[in-house]
């Protein structure tokens, strides 16, 4: 009898708070997650510049990240790039494409609205940002961005 | 009578909703954000403008002053100075800075020249040219290019068209 009483009677946690609580979790990750910070390598070491102010993307209409390791290997999504030119002249025509532009445009003195945000190693030598830099400047692009960080992390 | 029954039956049958499986599926989710959650670090930037470098002087070989009637600006690329940064191959620091023909010996004489430079209403610079050792390290270059955004143009407006040369080692 003591044991088909008990067979009989079930336990029902009330569930709602809990799912409660864990909705709201999800709300607070959904609003703060930045899928932006996917483009960035986290393993680069910034400079430190004290007068580096924070990314202001307010009326930029595109912003294309380029990371540069300290052997000057360039890295988009983590993918390290082996014909740099080739893929900035590929973002270059993508971004005359979206803009409505043609090569004609660019030699006529237009340049690509786009900004080109260099993120490169403290210690990666200037010959291999120039390479960078130059390759960007013959396909169009004129507004940069130098990453840095304000203090030492 | 007999619609009031009716509806004390119903008001007894209660809906209950299995929450368990939603439940894991919020989990599930969440257990999915916690494991991509990774806070963007907080960055600054220094905006420029790099145009290409111009030749400081537009002359073409044996070409003489005047000779070219369709040049329209014949002091294109005067309204450029340039800063000499000379790197240690070895460690990428910097070594020695020049503005122009002249040495400066430090950051701060740097900058110390260049507000000079650009505080006189009748100087004609409106563009820097960095000419910089290709062994020198970004850190150190990011010094200087600090110092020169520095700058204002006697308009009020802030130094920010530049361009780079490399220079090679040795």
């Amino acid at each position: 009898m003591a044991a088909r009483f008990s067979q009989d009677l079930k336990a029902e946690p009330n569930l709602t708070p809990i799912l409660d609580l864990v909705f709201q979790l999800i709300t607070f990750f959904l609003l703060v997650i930045n899928f932006k910070s996917a483009e960035m390598d986290l393993s680069l070491k910034l400079p430190v510049i004290g007068s580096a102010r924070p990314v202001e993307t307010h009326g930029q209409r595109g912003l294309l990240v380029l990371n540069i390791d300290n052997a000057g290997d360039l890295k988009i999504y983590g993918r390290p790039i082996k014909n740099i030119e080739g893929y900035i002249r590929n973002e270059a025509q993508a971004s005359m494409l979206q803009n409505r532009m043609t090569p004609a445009d660019l030699e006529a003195g237009e340049e690509l609205p786009t900004t080109i945000v260099i993120r490169a190693d403290r210690t990666t030598p200037f010959r291999m940002i120039n390479r960078v830099i130059r390759a960007c400047q013959d396909n169009g692009f004129r507004n940069f961005a130098l990453k840095a960080v304000n203090k030492e992390t | 009578m007999r619609k009031r029954k009716r509806r004390k039956r119903h008001s007894q049958s209660e809906v209950e909703l299995n929450l368990a499986a939603m439940l894991d599926l919020a989990f599930q989710l969440l257990a999915f954000f916690i494991l991509t959650f990774r806070p963007a670090p907080i960055e600054g930037q220094i905006s420029l403008r790099l145009p290409l470098p111009q030749a400081t002087a537009v002359v073409e070989d044996g070409q003489q002053a005047g000779e070219d009637y369709n040049d329209t600006n014949p002091i294109q690329g005067l309204n450029t100075l340039t800063i000499s940064v000379i790197a240690d191959p070895k460690t990428g620091n910097i070594s020695s800075l020049g503005i122009g023909e002249s040495q400066v010996p430090s950051l701060a004489a740097l900058d110390g020249r260049l507000k000079e430079v650009f505080s006189d209403a009748g100087n004609p610079f409106d563009q820097v040219i960095l000419q910089v050792s290709d062994s020198c390290r970004y850190d150190e270059l990011m010094k200087v290019i600090d110092v020169c955004t520095h700058q204002r143009l006697p308009d009020g407006r802030k130094l920010s068209k530049l361009s780079f040369v490399g220079l090679p080692d040795g």
